[in-house]
């Protein structure tokens, strides 16, 4: 049998998996990252989510800093937004948006003030001016005061509470005090009751670098003039003032906040336009499911929220985000990452030369089947990047073998001593061929003869059998050359047989032939809706659960064919969440069975939890990972050929299988005698060494290799302890142990073990 | 003595007895190698065969951690 290389730890090969560019594209498809809608309409960038949640939490105090952290006079924001964000609300478009406003003012009610001055900033050396008092100027102030400008405002009222009710008329008493009080304390200097006229600007502007003006102080200066539409700066005069159609709170605040960046840019001679970013709303491109969610109406605000009341109309809110892949993917729940994240580490563990690969094990950890990229409301297909990063180790010789070989060698059985490829009896050529592929034969060979005499009996043009592995094996082990290889040589086969027209029994055999042959293959299920029952088969009177084959995904023909059989065999079929081409991998799909086997039972115990009934597949591997998770399942042709092959087989026993299926047929069709391998001596494994070694991936030919060895060698050691003999045997990268008695020319096998590293 | 690099305590002797030459294994240098790495390490070994002897625990302990680190250099 073909031998694998193990891999050297002293191979400095690296190849990047595809561009920077493709990487950012990629990522690019991700939208968790994305502002949740609330936020993305805020012109002054409050997270409302965040700040919601706070409110929910009953952390008022954070609440309020986040708010006090966009707004130099939280009271005037509060009372006066006009809240795009509740106009935002997903919850708008079936009820009534989460009141954000309310909640922003009973922050301010409940919350404690910030104490203490922050850190110490550093004054800046430019000094600013603003002239006229309205509520862009005043908000203004507040920003550049927090920047640490030295800033003079100049404005004709007798104090901070005269201004306060100029500009923001609609506060209450309290509010207006305390915002009045506010301004009192922001380190700026302020000169009440000047005498604004366009001398007394001419006269005071010198000492300054840089000029802001109100509206109206504006508009005595320059009354022909408009500042410009995003910097807000009239460049022949280098004035900052609003425009005309400045008009509400929230646009006044905004103005004052780009006017902060246009003065920025001023004080370090930059052009006022230059790296602004983007400003005011955006649109969210944030997907969120609303399946589920109830309409709800507001909390009455009254007099203004109570503790309770607020956290209960911030309980209200969903908490815009997507996560439709992990609520399907079991193993993005193990590892808790998105595939954004994991699509950046795995494009990073790939690129390391040397050192540790942390990664190495998520990549062959994912089941390559594709869920994510139908759940993803944009598509997203970490599968893809998975299989490319495989194929990428393999390339560069950082693929370890352990992970993949045992399946590898499978395959190799497969398409090797368990191959089979006949015309049917009295065809030069046929007109079919029927592959039903490596597990079907593995877990139910009687089924596979019945299908298949079934199948020659009522196909006309004859139908010939393949028995082997399509190669997906291979593919999903990322070793593209042997996938090559296998297409090439299943071709040849083909060729042989009058290159007929494949029947596959299995979905995943289904789409990879399609690949290798670029021509369609049927499914059996095509071909059994198309003539019909045989008349052997029975009627089940039962409600099951119909599990969609990750191989089937986005092959609707099949997904209803199946259903139309399972219905005429009197199945009451049940629809599960992720049916059809949103439905999950049983664990089988990427070999995530040998390289992860903790997340492959967390994908089959997913799967099976949809529902309490009995399952119904089209993919034997499904059927055997859940019977193994103890849930009855059967499969599509077990039913219509039964009876069913029972409890799933191990390791060797699937071997085994597949060998007495092609031997039976060879004898009962081709009357050809197989003749089976005689060692020479007999084993008896115990029930405890059997289990051992399915756990362990050791199969009975592994045992009666290193037997034979031992026979020949007499090699082994002696534990006086247990009274076991114990001999081992180096069989391709593996060392196995067996722990045996002798009895007379056989042996009793009370455990076996292995392992990979060499001793000399 | 505690300095050896031992992966596991090596059973008391007389325990485990080469079958073949009938004589009790004794403590003996080996080299585990993989992936191109070698470590020399101490491991119960025939003193007239040369058998060297892995036990159980070890294989699926020890070994099998230090296999799993190198797979992921």
């Amino acid at each position: 049998m073909k031998e694998f290389e193990e891999r050297s730890t002293r191979v400095y090969r690296q190849k990047q998996m595809f561009s920077k560019q493709e990487l950012e594209q990629r990522e690019s498809v991700c939208i968790r990252d994305e502002p949740a809608f609330c936020a993305a309409a805020c012109p002054l960038k409050l997270d409302a989510r965040a700040f919601v949640k706070s409110m929910k939490e009953g952390d008022f105090t954070s609440a309020r800093a986040q708010l006090e952290r966009i707004a130099p006079f939280p009271f005037i924001l509060s009372r006066g937004c006009e809240a795009p964000c509740e106009k935002a609300c997903r919850l708008a478009e079936i009820g009534d948006g989460v009141n954000i406003g309310a909640l922003e003012r009973a922050c301010l009610a409940l919350g404690a003030a910030k104490s203490g001055r922050g850190m110490l900033k550093i004054k800046k050396r430019k000094t600013v001016a603003i002239f006229g008092a309205d509520l862009f100027s005043l908000a203004l102030a507040g920003e550049l005061s927090n920047k640490a400008y030295p800033v003079t405002f100049f404005c004709e009222h007798e104090n901070a509470a005269a201004v306060i009710r100029a500009c923001a008329p609609f506060l209450t008493e309290e509010e207006a005090a305390a915002e009045a009080q506010r301004l009192d304390q922001l380190d700026l200097t302020i000169e009440y009751q000047t005498g604004l006229s366009p001398e007394f600007f001419e006269a005071r502007k010198e000492g300054f670098d840089i000029l802001c003006a109100s509206r109206a102080f504006f508009q005595k200066l320059a009354p022909e003039d408009e500042p410009d539409n995003v910097t807000l700066v009239l460049p022949k005069v280098r004035l900052i003032a609003p425009l005309a159609d400045s008009k509400g709170v929230l646009r006044a605040l905004f103005d004052a906040k780009r006017a902060a960046v246009s003065v920025d840019r001023l004080a370090q001679n930059m052009d006022p336009a230059a790296a602004r970013g983007a400003e005011g709303p955006i649109k969210s491109r944030l997907y969120t499911n609303m399946e589920g969610v109830k309409p709800s109406s507001r909390v009455f605000e009254g007099e203004g929220y109570g503790a309770e009341e607020a956290k209960q109309e911030a309980g209200r809110c969903i908490e815009c985000s997507c996560e439709e892949c992990a609520k399907g993917c079991a193993y993005l729940r193990h590892y808790k990452k998105f595939p954004r994240q994991l699509t950046r580490e795995i494009y990073n563990n790939v690129s390391i030369i040397m050192g540790d690969h942390m990664m190495n094990k998520p990549i062959n950890s994912c089941a390559l089947c594709g869920q994510c990229s139908v759940t993803c409301p944009f598509g997203y297909d970490l599968a893809d990047v998975c299989h490319i990063a495989r194929q990428n180790m393999v390339a560069t010789g950082k693929m370890p073998l352990a992970p993949h070989e045992f399946a590898l060698h499978d395959m190799l059985f497969s398409n090797g001593e368990a191959f089979l490829s006949r015309l049917q009896p009295g065809y030069a050529r046929c007109q079919y061929v029927f592959f039903p592929g490596c597990q079907a034969g593995a877990v139910a060979p009687e089924t596979v003869k019945r299908a298949y005499f079934d199948l020659f009996q009522r196909l006309s043009g004859g139908v010939a059998l393949m028995l082997g592995c399509c190669g997906a094996i291979a593919d999903w082990a990322g070793r593209y050359e042997l996938f090559g290889e296998t297409g090439d040589a299943l071709r040849e086969e083909l060729d042989k047989l009058g290159s007929p027209q494949v029947i596959a029994g299995c979905p995943t055999c289904q789409k990879t032939l399609q690949g290798i042959l670029g021509q369609e293959v049927l499914g059996v299920w095509d071909v059994l809706q198309d003539i019909g029952l045989p008349e052997s088969a029975k009627h089940h009177r039962r409600a099951a659960a119909m599990h969609d084959s990750c191989g089937a995904r986005g092959n609707e023909k099949a997904q209803k064919a199946v259903r139309a059989i399972a219905e005429k065999l009197g199945l009451e079929l049940i629809e599960t969440a992720y049916a059809g081409d949103r439905s999950p991998c049983c664990g089988y799909g990427g070999l995530v069975a040998y390289a992860n086997r903790e997340v492959a039972n967390e994908l089959a115990k997913s799967c099976v939890e949809r529902t309490e009934a009995p399952f119904v597949t089209y993919c034997m591997a499904c059927r055997d990972r859940f019977m193994r998770q103890g849930r009855e399942a059967s499969h599509l042709l077990e039913l219509v050929y039964g009876p069913p092959a029972g409890d799933p087989p191990d390791i060797s026993e699937k071997r085994r299988n597949r060998l007495w299926l092609k031997n039976s047929l060879l004898k009962e069709v081709w009357g050809e005698d197989a003749m089976e391998k005689d060692w020479g001596f007999a084993l008896e494994i115990t029930e405890e060494a059997r289990a051992q070694m399915d756990d362990r991936m050791i199969l009975d030919s592994d045992v009666y290799e290193v037997m034979q060895a031992y026979r020949e060698t007499g090699d082994a050691v002696l534990d006086t302890e247990t009274g076991l003999l114990i001999t081992r045997r180096r069989i391709g990268n593996v060392t196995f142990w067996v722990k045996f008695e002798e009895k007379d020319e056989n042996f009793v096998v009370r455990g076996a073990y292995s392992h990979r590293m060499q001793v000399k | 003595m505690e300095q050896n690099k031992t992966y596991y305590t090596v059973d008391p002797l007389g325990k485990l007895v080469c079958h073949k030459c009938r004589v009790p294994l004794v403590k003996g240098s080996a080299t585990f190698s993989y992936l191109d790495n070698a470590f020399p390490v101490e491991l119960p070994v025939c003193p007239k065969c040369g058998f060297i002897y892995v036990p159980e625990d070890l294989a699926l302990g020890k070994v099998l951690s230090v296999e799993r680190a190198l797979e992921d250099k």
